[in-house]
């Protein structure tokens, strides 16, 4: 067990590597010179030192060293300053983070407390009407655009009921526990729509196939009682293939909250990519890549070990 | 954000559209750090709502009825102005030290450096010397007499004593000033409030400074918040979270014209139309945009009293050059580009922009009219405006690719680098105001001088030269208007920018704020907050 | 087959809706014409108009009738859904066929690439892609200012993403092919493996490919939508589903409707992409070989 996650660590930090090594290579097909931007977004940077860094690591510099110098300066906690925010970049993302850590987490969190029961009482009895529209609205799910989505519950909740804010995180001069929570109804909302649907449908799937077999059949035919035979021997089976999809869900529910962020402007770190990346604010941009994948690299990292936890066949070599 | 209790009834939350991310009164103009600093500062003069001069950090202003302006003579034989300024008795920096004489001559210093990125260079530089008589009292030599020699009002008397540190080395001053290092300090301001805490993109908080030497101001603490969203901006007023929105910088006037139809029993809505000169600025460095033609074809093609009565409610006047309607030396008669898509189509086939049916139009070389338009991102009343003029343009076969930014980094760097092809923006002037840093040849910044100057367009034209010097020593009200008339009938002939129009601006204030007066120039209304009062303000009602 | 594929239900409810929908959006640009109404054409004295018989859906903003622009709208998503679903599939089926055919560490390695990019978050990166100047890809400047520029960089990018989904399936029904006798019987007799993977493999993969991409044009045009959305996908003045709602979240109170035609158009056709791939998989894999990630 400590081998395989010794080996899933030392693999997502390669990934990590690469894909560190790839987004720097992108920002600097960025239009104009990214990388004299990056270095005179430092507001106390002298005009000399300035020059001086971007004769060392200007785009006329071999990729590799421009690379390597910035990976130097990142991993020392150096990020660069955020030419939007006159701050270190890792000061404006750090709060960014936990935002849409809360947003991921609360969404993610009812998005499963909803998909696996449907999914599990769906797979119950195939083919009734209770099946027909579990599968009618998880098919719907994935169908409709997100944005589309958060437009209308907007439109609904914000704009004709008045009953929810619009958008931001809290209201000025507020920010208590209610507020934010109020604010944060729609946003999660939207996201939990929107990802429920394939949830539901591979747990439905997967405990169909698990209630099909034969120790299933045995454990009736013994007389145990439906409930039991449900949670106790199908269920622990049919999820193990079911935390293999979670565990690739993660970037998809990343990138859903890039949409629900912008839509209602609630400060996190995929609005916050989004508008680095469209005013070119490199550094701010690599910075926030670089946290969104090892964010969602270590998710699947957790859900590699509650795989493992939840199979004890499972040997890793 | 702090989650405040209630609000009590001497606190007063301002929403403005934009956040000043420096502070520095001479480097970079943005109307977010104007208004600001309006709050904390007071400079020698300035313009009052009703458009006349008046005396703020000074006593009395010079003028050559009360012997404080004489006429002296200068070496080489020219005429220039020796004018006598003396200090409020009881002005005082926000740390205790008194304003004096020394902090002129040392604004005038900084003032003057080609290399300390001063966006207004120009004022400094005709200041041939200053000498304190005392320490309250100090005169100032200027190189020409010009018929506005007493206006003081962008001479932002810096403190010396916190400054100079900064200043040590003049190419570091714009990233060491102390404005933007330590923004807390005390010691910056003279005015009725001070800066206590900065949350960079989020609300700056003020409370009164204790060595104000005016009228007491009424409220105790005032937070102004920046909110990019107009949504956002609307409900947080109607939540009770913001208490008013800033018309020099808040919503579209559309957007308040909205509001003011759902909501507006409970607010006061004010129009002030002013000298918001919103237009596009063309970087005629641009191949395409260097030739007159197409720039003349540009204006034709696009229909502004639409856009004006349409999207702005009729309340925006189409310009037709930069000077308002209010202001005394507008001109009625200079040349007007009425909507003509006919003669925009010809005049661009005489610049060699040959129609290609339906397709974009293209030189001999092949090469296809297209240009790059930028605003400031998230202000939806100009993209809805860019979007038509995309459209009205493409109909004359120019293709139109819209780029926008936060309006940070539009005006902090890609205006004043001159980074742009079209920009469109709004100025705001003064009554009276010669565009000179705006115009004059010798303005425009590069990074040889550091970025000073305003003249973005990088318009050289000789004969606008000549007439912004006579119009500038002459006294004689008749001939400098006339002057006036040549100035803006040439400005609207070779078109350095596209003028659009002149926006009015929305103030949106609960009922119970009473004193807050619009000016419509870019002197903004909180220069006189002190005068602002809550009458008849329910605390609880608005602890919400 | 195709009698069978037809015979199921939902192949044609969502093949017939999507048939219709695509026939009524490429005759709109003649019905334009023969009415002398230009879509794209701003008249801002229109703005905002209420449905009449002149607009049967109303004016948006700019005074442009929103019937046929969504019609236009329509046009431009399917045109590159489409494009962008070929490419997908073209690309999946190549990887898929190679990792199955190969089998062992060539699979493993494809698949954890696989699985590598869609772990990943794709919408940033696709931003980021988007936002790229392509002018230092070396590309010839006449064409990076073209319209025709963001059009081939939309369908690259969606094809980035959109492989996946056709390789994994492909990959699949290739394993349970490699061991049917008929190609133990083509590698005894010596063929050259490119000769076994096209001559008698790949023609047995139609109905995984069929299915695999029907079901990739609905993730396709849902990504298109959200990247134009967001600004980086198909630009204005080019209509596009997506593109019509940027910036709707801020002035949906003043014009609901103008927020909801281009998403339900969007939500419609998607809901008949995915019931049309689940008709063809019903009809031409009843035994469920096949199964959708």
């Amino acid at each position: 067990m400590s081998r395989f996650l010794a080996r899933r660590v030392i693999e997502i930090a390669l990934l990590l590597a690469i894909m560190s090594f790839v987004i720097y290579a992108l920002i600097g097909l960025m239009p104009g010179d990214p990388i004299d931007l990056m270095i005179s977004s430092d507001p106390h940077l002298t005009a000399a030192d300035a020059a001086r860094l971007k004769a060392l690591y200007g785009l006329d510099q071999p990729l590799i060293e421009r690379y390597w110098a910035w990976l130097k300066a990142a991993l020392s906690g150096d990020f660069g300053y955020s030419r939007l925010y006159v701050q270190p970049a890792l000061q404006v993302l750090l709060p960014r983070l936990g935002n849409t850590a809360l947003l991921m987490g609360v969404s993610f969190t009812l998005t499963l407390a909803i998909a696996w029961p449907l999914g599990i009482l769906a797979a119950r009895r195939p083919g009734s009407a209770f099946d027909g529209a579990a599968n009618l609205l998880s098919f719907a799910a994935i169908s409709v655009p997100s944005f589309w989505l958060a437009l209308m519950l907007i439109l609904i909740f914000a704009v004709y009921l008045g009953w929810l804010p619009a958008g931001g995180i809290a209201t000025i001069g507020d920010g208590g526990f209610i507020d934010r929570a109020r604010h944060l109804i729609l946003p999660v909302l939207t996201l939990t729509l929107v990802n429920f649907g394939p949830h539901l449908r591979y747990m439905r799937a997967s405990m169909i196939e698990t209630l099909n077999q034969d120790y299933v059949r045995t454990a009736r035919a013994k007389g145990a009682g439906e409930t039991r035979i449900l949670l106790h021997h199908a269920l622990r089976n049919a999820l193990i293939p079911v935390i293999t999809v979670v565990a690739l869900s993660f970037g998809s529910l990343f990138s859903g909250a890039l949409i629900t962020e912008t839509m209602f402007a609630y400060p996190g770190m995929g609005k916050l990519i989004y508008d680095s990346v469209l005013s070119n604010d490199f550094n701010l941009a690599l910075a926030g890549l670089l946290f969104a994948t090892l964010m969602t690299l270590l998710a699947n990292l957790a859900a590699d070990i509650a795989y493992a936890v939840a199979d004890p066949r499972i040997v890793y070599r | 954000m702090p989650a405040r209790a209630a609000e009590s009834a001497d606190e007063l939350s301002i929403g403005v559209s934009q956040f000043p991310f420096t502070l520095n009164p001479l480097i970079d103009t943005m109307v977010a750090k104007t208004y600001v600093l309006a709050l904390v500062r007071r400079p020698l003069t300035t313009y009052d709502p009703n458009w006349k001069l008046i005396c703020l950090l000074c006593e009395t202003l010079p003028s050559f009825e009360n012997g404080l302006a004489r006429k002296i003579t200068l070496p080489g034989g020219k005429q220039g102005v020796r004018l006598t300024f003396t200090i409020q008795k009881n002005a005082a920096w926000g740390d205790g030290v008194p304003v004096t004489s020394e902090d002129a001559i040392f604004t005038w210093q900084v003032g003057r450096n080609p290399q300390s990125g001063v966006a207004e260079g120009e004022l400094f530089r005709r200041i041939l010397d200053i000498k304190a008589q005392s320490a309250k009292i100090f005169t100032v030599d200027v190189d020409r007499l010009t018929y506005d020699y007493a206006d003081f009002s962008d001479f932002d008397i810096l403190p010396a004593h916190i400054e100079r540190a900064a200043f040590a080395d003049p190419t570091q001053y714009r990233f060491r000033t102390r404005f933007d290092t330590d923004p807390t300090n005390p010691g910056l301001y003279d005015g009725p409030y001070r800066i206590t805490e900065i949350a960079p993109g989020s609300h700056i908080v003020f409370e009164r400074n204790p060595t104000w030497w005016g009228n007491p101001p009424f409220f105790r603490r005032i937070v102004v918040w920046s909110v990019e969203n107009t949504a956002a901006l609307e409900a947080n007023l109607l939540a009770g979270g913001l208490d008013m929105v800033a018309g020099e910088l808040g919503m579209p006037l559309d957007e308040a014209l909205a509001f003011e139809k759902r909501h507006g029993g409970a607010f006061t809505v004010i129009y002030k139309p002013g000298l918001s000169y919103e237009h596009i600025d063309l970087n005629l460095d641009n191949p395409i945009l260097s030739d007159r033609r197409v720039r003349q074809a540009l204006l034709y093609g696009i229909d502004r009293q639409a856009i004006s009565d349409e999207i702005y409610a009729g309340r925006d006047p189409v310009a037709d050059s930069f000077v308002p309607p209010e202001d005394w030396m507008y001109a009625k008669d200079v040349p007007r580009y009425e909507y003509d898509t006919e003669k925009a189509k010809a005049l661009l086939e005489a610049a060699g922009w040959h129609a290609q049916g339906k397709e974009i139009r293209r030189n001999a070389a092949g090469e296809p009219l297209s240009l790059e338009l930028a605003t400031t991102s998230g202000n939806r009343t100009r993209e809805l405006v860019e979007d038509v003029l995309q459209s009205q343009w493409r109909q004359l076969g120019i293709d139109i690719h819209i780029k926008n930014q936060p309006a940070r980094v539009l005006f902090g760097e890609t205006i004043t680098k001159r980074e742009f092809t079209m920009a469109m923006f709004a100025w705001t002037s003064a009554p009276e105001d010669l565009p000179r840093d705006e115009l004059y040849s010798t303005e425009i910044p590069t990074p040889g001088n550091n970025y000073s100057g305003q003249n973005h367009t990088g318009w050289k034209n000789q004969d606008a030269d000549k007439l912004m010097d006579a119009i500038e020593t002459e006294l004689d009200r008749p001939k400098r208007q006339i002057l006036w008339q040549q100035l803006q009938a040439l400005y609207a002939d070779q078109l350095p920018a596209l003028p659009l129009y002149f926006r009015a601006e929305a103030y949106i204030m609960p009922k119970w704020l009473q004193g807050v007066v619009p000016t419509g120039h870019q002197y903004p209304s909180t220069l006189w907050v002190e005068n602002w009062r809550a009458v008849g303000r329910d605390a609880q009602a608005s602890a919400k | 087959m195709i009698k069978r594929a037809l015979a199921e239900r939902r192949v044609m409810l969502g093949g017939g809706l999507l048939l219709a929908l695509a026939i009524v959006i490429l005759i709109a640009p003649v019905i334009a014409s023969a009415l002398g109404i230009d879509p794209g054409l701003v008249d801002l004295r229109q703005r905002l108009e209420s449905p009449s018989l002149l607009h049967p859906l109303g004016t948006d903003e700019l005074g442009r009738d929103l019937l046929l622009r969504l019609l236009e709208g329509g046009r431009v998503s399917l045109a590159v859904g489409l494009t962008a679903a070929l490419a997908s599939a073209v690309l999946g089926t190549a990887v898929g066929l190679l990792a199955g055919y190969n089998g062992g560490r060539f699979d493993a390695l494809l698949m954890r690439v696989t699985d590598g990019v869609i772990s990943l978050p794709l919408l940033p990166l696709l931003v980021v892609l988007a936002a790229i100047d392509l002018n230092k890809l070396g590309l010839p400047a006449s064409f990076v200012q073209s319209d025709a520029a963001s059009l081939y960089r939309i369908i690259v990018l969606v094809a980035l993403v959109g492989w996946t989904t056709v390789a994994r399936l492909v990959r699949g029904a290739t394993l349970s092919l490699v061991r049917r006798d008929f190609v133990r019987a083509a590698e005894a007799l010596g063929a050259r493996p490119l000769r076994i993977m096209l001559v008698h493999i790949l023609p047995n993969l139609t109905t995984p490919v069929i299915v695999a991409t029907s079901l990739a044009v609905g993730e396709i045009i849902l990504l298109e939508s959200v990247l134009s959305f967001l600004g980086v996908g198909i630009e204005p003045p080019l209509a596009s589903w997506g593109n019509m709602l940027t910036g709707a979240e801020e002035t949906i109170a003043l014009a609901p409707l103008l927020a909801f035609y281009p998403g339900l158009l969007i939500f419609v056709t998607v809901i008949c992409c995915n019931l049309l791939c689940d008709g063809l998989q019903r009809a031409l894999d009843p035994r469920g070989r096949i199964s959708p990630p």
